[in-house]
């Protein structure tokens, strides 16, 4: 008898089935946790329980199916490699993180309940985002994505900044869809196929593709760009992330940024760097020069804020500058991409949890927390404020967290690979960063409380979320060899 | 257990779970922390005990090596022993924190301020000191190196005087331009061990194998060597710390605003892990750049003992005056180090523990004043040692310690580098040798506008003199200045082997030299 008769989906085998099934849960999930947001009374918690269990069932699927053989679907345009299952599962952890985040914040906010059934769309277009080698595949699922975080930007419904946040950033991000899409049918009318594979495969032969081919990645790389937020496409970032509800602002920094970034590298590896064809060094220049100026820029320009998330986003447009570091690197060393990966999981995890402990000081509809607020906030607070500092040493590159981790990782394949120069630039330039973090810890703890200072608002999700990122954050600064050699791992 | 192997890593990481045991404790105990403290300082002296009797002093070899993979995959591991350089460093460490506590115990009734916070900082600050002085992996240094920097930010942010948040956020700042520009190096030191050895390895021993390629021939060859840069970050890592001139603007502001045991541990250890770090690391792995900027630092060394002592002759702060002394005294290391002569370098070593006794013992003098009288400016004192006469004993021991008066520890420090150095570069040393003189003339100033002359104040009614503690502490320090005046070969002899065997592989590299 064969197995695969007790399967709905007949024309799938096993292996094929069990790589397809999270994402059939996440969607599944989504819906379920649409319906039960609608009950009157216990809608929220309902939605969050059903999100929840569900986001666990496809984590558990995930790492079910994470060492079977590799798959590829639809003739090779879904990849299920340890690699993407791995990228996934840390997909669904920030979404898990997300959603545990949201709990409590939800209603103090006045979020609609369908924000969870939101959170697990958007990591359905995640997911699908970083397993697909297809440019069209890849559209679609940047838009499945992209419209779920529109919508929960904007959902924070009591605040004007939320509404502007959530149209600049789809008339921001629908142009960039729209670029994204546009490059992507250049490229496949200069050279006759969306697939990332073929793409590379035919460009290695054909050492002079056309005009159009050059014209359609610049439209293609300017869309990412924009995605992952880099100079000089970061101008909707602050904003946005000021805007947003906090605990939307923790998700987008993690999951968006991570797998923006994964797909941007995809892209990158496939198209750009291909030693054979001069005329893509001008694209690998521009990277070097975007990671360059948005080192440069982000953190300059996050000394001069005096609120926590306008702050906070300057220095995610530093980060990325460091990411595109190790994106460039990528050309010249394959352990950049190790590097890179664990990077972006650190800073995610960091990022969720900064974010959550803002969320916790923050009053209804309030845009920002201002320096002043958290004026002797750590000493009213000593844990919470202990948990800030352990987020913010983190992103700063400090030792004992995970984040000294992260970017020894980076910039050390950025100089095993040769890129000195560009590394010196991101050290002296995280030197900047130390200054605007310190600051932060310095009126958490050494300045005196006053009239203003900010309520400690009682959210259970927020506090569970911030404790277990800063869990994380210490565990892999300390013993990071566990995640290092599983990615290394994977990588084969 | 407790075995030779894993001494080391005990010395290390006791203070850790002690400062974890405090974290659960309630706050309600608050008023035995310190005691709680005291008693980690002296188990952390008592282990220390046990290393240096377990130390073979005959061998120059690295010895009580502990070994545990850590990140195997990037050739980083968790690699602590010790050698005849670093073990004083760790003795002066381990014995130093208790006195600091002894020294700067709060009086009776004074209102404790984050009490819990502060003592786990200074066991935080403890694990971090004894890990870069032990560390043998050049990752596992710079990790504990920076850890360091955490509890001092807050130690002198929380505790500190007006314009602590100023100091602090500087401190913390100049260490790190000079302390990530090192990092790079270290990723390049790395990857030329993976070059050439087919795998990367951080080891300090593994490491020592490399040589980095140098020409010497002109300037532009020198600029186009890679030993040159990477010499330069480590040593501008290094010098920050010293501090040498003109990087030592930072510690000014610190030592003024940091809390007295904060002070005291700054002055005493965390001073010399810069000076520590050019003579384990940037010294014997870049000998021909090190020896071809030698001058350079040799000038740099001779400026800080005039200018600083000129700066602290200038003072009427005494915290302050202290502070410039340490800028001058940590400039005799400087020339001494870079001399590259066995003599001095050996001097530099002794010179590294007797400025922490000095400096340590004279801060603790200002911390007592302080803390009796509420201020710090000279002006202001005067006539004490008649209300005083225990404590114008202990600030006589310090002072004359201080300026190495022959009998003093002092001296064992600094007239060896003196010696040393005059057989290489005698004009420089002339000029290095007035510091003595102006060392003398401060110091002794700062003791006359104290204890001597007139009485300027009427509330000395209720100046009391050192309580039992703070006699305590000062008695051990008075014990080591003279035990080590009169003795010092008892105290450094286990340092002899590592010392001969590391001036002349210094030697060696640096080649057919005029010395």
């Amino acid at each position: 008898m064969n197995i695969n008769n007790f399967f709905p989906l007949t024309s799938l085998t096993a292996a094929e089935y069990f790589n397809l099934l999270p994402l059939f849960t996440i969607s599944f999930g989504a819906l379920i946790s649409l319906l039960c947001g609608t009950h009157k009374t216990k809608g929220h918690g309902l939605a969050f329980s059903c999100s929840f269990l569900f986001l666990l069932a496809a984590l558990v699927q995930t790492s079910y199916a994470l060492f079977m053989t590799d798959i590829t679907l639809l003739g090779g345009t879904l990849v299920y490699s340890p690699f993407t299952k791995t990228v996934s599962m840390m997909i669904i952890l920030f979404t898990l993180l997300g959603v545990v985040l949201t709990y409590g914040q939800d209603l103090k906010e006045g979020l609609l309940s369908e924000i969870y059934a939101l959170m697990l769309f958007a990591s359905a277009g995640m997911i699908l985002m970083v397993s697909t080698n297809h440019l069209l595949f890849m559209f679609i699922a940047l838009e499945i994505m992209s419209l779920a975080i529109y919508v929960m930007v904007a959902m924070r419904r009591g605040s004007r900044f939320s509404s502007e946040a959530g149209l600049k950033y789809f008339i921001l991000g629908g142009l960039a869809s729209a670029l994204f899409l546009y490059g992507s049918s250049l490229i496949f009318g200069a050279l006759g196929s969306f697939e990332l594979s073929t793409l590379h495969t035919v460009l290695k032969e054909s050492t002079t593709p056309s005009i159009i081919f050059y014209i359609g990645l610049g439209f293609v790389v300017a869309a990412m760009l924009f995605k992952v937020g880099a100079f000089p496409f970061h101008g909707w970032l602050p904003d946005v992330y000021q805007g947003a509800a906090t605990n939307v602002t923790g998700f987008m920094g993690a999951a968006v940024k991570f797998t923006a970034f994964i797909a941007f590298a995809k892209v990158v590896q496939y198209l750009v760097f291909i030693e054979a064809i001069l005329p893509l060094r001008w694209f690998q220049n521009f990277i070097w020069f975007s990671a360059a100026a948005s080192m440069i820029y982000g953190n300059f320009v996050a000394i001069s804020q005096n609120e926590i998330k306008r702050m906070l986003s300057f220095s995610t447009i530093a980060h990325t500058g460091y990411l595109l570091l190790g994106l460039y690197a990528m050309n010249l060393s394959e352990q950049s991409s190790q590097a890179l990966v664990l990077y972006l999981f650190f800073y995610a995890i960091a990022n969720m949890g900064a974010f959550a402990v803002i969320s916790l000081f923050e009053e209804k509809n309030q845009k920002d927390l201002h320096l002043e607020q958290i004026s002797g906030l750590g000493i009213k607070h000593p844990l919470l404020g202990t948990l800030l500092t352990i987020f913010l040493l983190s992103m700063a590159g400090i030792p004992l967290t995970s984040g000294f981790i992260g970017k020894y990782g980076l910039f050390s394949t950025a100089v095993m690979a040769g890129e000195i120069p560009l590394v010196i630039l991101a050290v002296l330039t995280s030197v900047v960063s130390v200054f605007y973090y310190l600051r932060v810890i310095v009126y958490l703890f050494m300045k005196q409380g006053t009239s203003e200072m900010a309520k400690y608002q009682r959210l259970k999700g927020a506090s569970a979320a911030a404790f277990i990122s800063a869990l994380a954050t210490i565990q892999f600064g300390l013993f990071p060899k566990a995640i290092i050699q599983f990615i290394k791992m994977i990588a084969k | 257990m407790l075995t030779s192997s894993n001494l080391l890593t005990w010395i290390i990481f006791l203070p850790l779970l002690f400062a974890l045991a405090i974290f659960l404790t309630p706050t309600a105990f608050e008023k035995k922390f310190r005691t709680v403290a005291l008693v980690q300082t002296l188990f952390g002296a008592l282990l220390a005990i046990i290393m240096y009797f377990n130390f073979d002093g005959t061998s120059a070899q690295p010895q009580l090596a502990h070994f545990v993979p850590w990140l195997p995959d990037w050739g980083i591991n968790y690699f602590v022993a010790i050698d005849g350089i670093s073990l004083p460093l760790v003795m002066l460490t381990a014995f130093i924190s208790p006195l600091a506590i002894l020294g700067t115990w709060p009086a009776e009734g004074i209102e404790l301020k984050k009490e819990k916070f502060f003592v786990m900082m200074l066991m935080f600050l403890q694990t971090g000191m004894y890990g870069t002085f032990l560390a043998f992996d050049l990752f596992l240094f710079y990790f504990f190196w920076e850890v360091v920097l955490i509890p001092m930010f807050f130690l002198i942010g929380i505790w500190g005087g007006k314009e602590r948040i100023y100091a602090t956020v500087k401190f913390f700042l100049y260490t790190m331009v000079g302390s990530l520009l090192m990092l790079v190096s270290i990723f390049y030191m790395i990857k030329t061990s993976s070059d050439f050895f087919g795998q990367p390895s951080a080891s300090l021993v593994t490491l020592s194998h490399l040589g980095f390629s140098f020409d010497g021939s002109s300037w532009q060859t020198v600029l186009s060597s890679p030993q040159t840069w990477l010499f330069l970050s480590f040593a501008l890592a290094f010098v920050i710390k010293v501090p040498m001139v003109p990087f030592h603007t930072w510690l000014p502001d610190a030592h003024v605003q940091a809390p007295t045991v904060g002070s005291v541990f700054l002055a005493a250890v965390l001073l010399k892990l810069g000076t520590y770090g050019l003579m384990r690391i940037a010294i014997p792995f870049f000998p021909q750049a090190a020896n071809y900027f030698s001058e350079f630092f040799i000038l740099m060394g001779v400026i800080g003992i005039i200018y600083g002592a000129f700066c602290a002759l200038a003072q009427t702060d005494f915290k302050k005056l202290v502070a410039y002394s340490s800028v001058s005294h940590m400039g005799y290391i400087m020339v001494g180090l870079f001399s590259f002569h066995k003599v001095a370098l050996a001097g530099s070593l002794y010179q590294m523990i007797n400025h922490g006794i000095s400096a340590g013992g004279l801060f603790m003098i200002v911390g007592f004043l302080y803390e009796r009288l509420h201020t710090r400016n000279l002006e202001e004192f005067g006539g004490l040692s008649k209300t005083v006469p225990v404590m114008a004993i202990a600030f006589m021991i310090m002072t004359l310690s201080s300026v190495a008066l022959p009998g003093s520890n002092g001296f064992v420090g600094e007239f060896p580098i003196l010696l040393g150095a005059f057989q290489v570069h005698p004009m420089y040393v002339l000029f290095a040798g007035t510091g003595v003189i102006l060392g003398a003339v401060y110091a002794l100033k700062a003791y006359q506008m104290v204890m001597l002359g007139p009485s300027k104040r009427s509330d000395l009614d209720h100046l009391h003199d050192l309580n039992t503690k703070e006699v305590i502490a000062m008695i051990v320090l008075a014990i080591f200045v003279f035990g080590i005046g009169f003795f010092p070969k008892a105290f450094f002899w286990k340092s002899d082997a590592t010392l001969n065997q590391y001036s002349y592989s210094l030697e060696q590299k640096v080649g057919a030299n005029e010395h």
